[in-house]
């Protein structure tokens, strides 16, 4: 408790990544299962900008700058997934999903 | 600097409490909500961490496009499509908790026993300060070393809209196209005529061949609007009920 050191935003981003790991692994909402998605990205990005301030360099905040593009990117298709599923199968539940196996 | 410290547990301690709401809400609106909380205290640790320009671009982006996206959607699912999928399956849930719990352990032994420190960077407050913020110091790393990865964001940005269009479509074009290529006729009844007993006159069946149409072919088919003939509204008509 005396100095804010690396090992404070890694805790948190550990927390965070874990929670979007068991979000995904236990609910059955594709939505839900999403925002855990996009929760892991954030978990990700603490722990590059944690890097980049404890090092002094940018490169990680660049890397951060770029994963969040990329979230956008993916939610945009993910989400157009989502409702082509709804639509396709009137579900959204992910264990109703499964016409790849059959 | 103890301050610092404290305000960041407080910011973490919230991020991490709605992260868990995400996963615990029943309704994924709340869950939608919890996610809001949590994006904006990671924000504010951004801005602790000095990156400012990551900060606003993180409220912007998660908060204010993608999760406005999410409700969206939320909103246009069928509420009957969205049940509680809690229960059910407590195997699943024990093993990935048990996992949870190992990678927990894991990572923390490799965050708390993590002794390799690199080289400081050439960033330091004082060298951002110099150029005018981290705003601007960001755009010259970015705009220096990373102009390549830029443009393949931009063309990725391209790819993930036209993506997103093609599966926004409606999922029967060649359907659609067939009510634009077929003539449809208005059969008018005089009022009094045949709906004199109370009965309207039943359309002829369809038969299941004829929706395909032979190529420079025009299928003629009998019926009051598209809805007739279709399973779904077409667009541009008012559905009939």
């Amino acid at each position: 408790m005396s100095e804010l050191t690396a090992t404070h935003f890694l805790t948190l981003s550990a927390a965070l990544f874990i929670i979007g790991m068991l979000g995904v692994l236990i609910r059955r909402n594709v939505l839900v299962i999403f925002m855990c998605i996009e929760l892991m990205f954030n978990a990700v990005n603490v722990s590059f900008i944690g890097f980049a301030w404890e090092q002094h360099s940018l490169v990680g905040q660049t890397f951060a700058l770029f994963i969040i593009a990329v979230a956008a990117a993916e939610a945009v298709v993910g989400l157009g997934i989502i409702m082509a599923l709804s639509r396709r199968l009137d579900t959204v539940d992910i264990d109703q999903v499964h016409e790849l196996r059959e | 600097m103890s301050a610092e410290v404290l305000v960041f547990d407080i910011l973490g301690a919230i991020a991490v409490l709605a992260a868990a709401g995400v996963v615990l809400a029943r309704n994924p609106v709340h869950s939608a909500l919890a996610l809001v909380v949590s994006f904006v205290n990671v924000a504010a640790i951004y801005v602790i961490l000095r990156a400012e320009f990551l900060a606003a671009a993180q409220i912007i982006v998660y908060t204010g496009a993608i999760l406005v996206l999410v409700l969206f959607v939320i909103m246009l699912v069928d509420p009957d499509n969205l049940p509680e999928f809690h229960g059910g399956r407590p195997v699943q849930r024990l093993l990935a908790l048990i996992l949870g719990l190992a990678l927990l352990g894991e990572v923390m032994a490799a965050i708390l026993t993590r002794t390799i420190v690199g080289q400081p960077g050439p960033w330091s407050p004082q060298a951002v300060a110099a150029v005018g913020g981290n705003t601007q110091a960001l755009g010259r790393v970015l705009y220096s070393g990373y102009v390549l990865p830029i443009q393949v964001t931009a063309v990725l940005l391209l790819a993930a809209t036209i993506g997103a269009l093609v599966l926004a479509r409606p999922d029967t074009p060649r359907v659609r196209a067939l009510v634009r290529d077929t003539a449809t006729i208005s059969l008018a009844h005089p009022r009094g005529s045949e709906m004199a007993n109370g009965v309207e006159p039943a359309l002829p069946a369809l038969a299941a061949g004829q929706l395909k149409l032979e190529a420079g072919e025009r299928t003629l088919v009998m019926a009051k609007s598209g809805d007739d003939f279709l399973d779904q509204p077409v667009w541009g008509e008012r559905h009939q009920s």
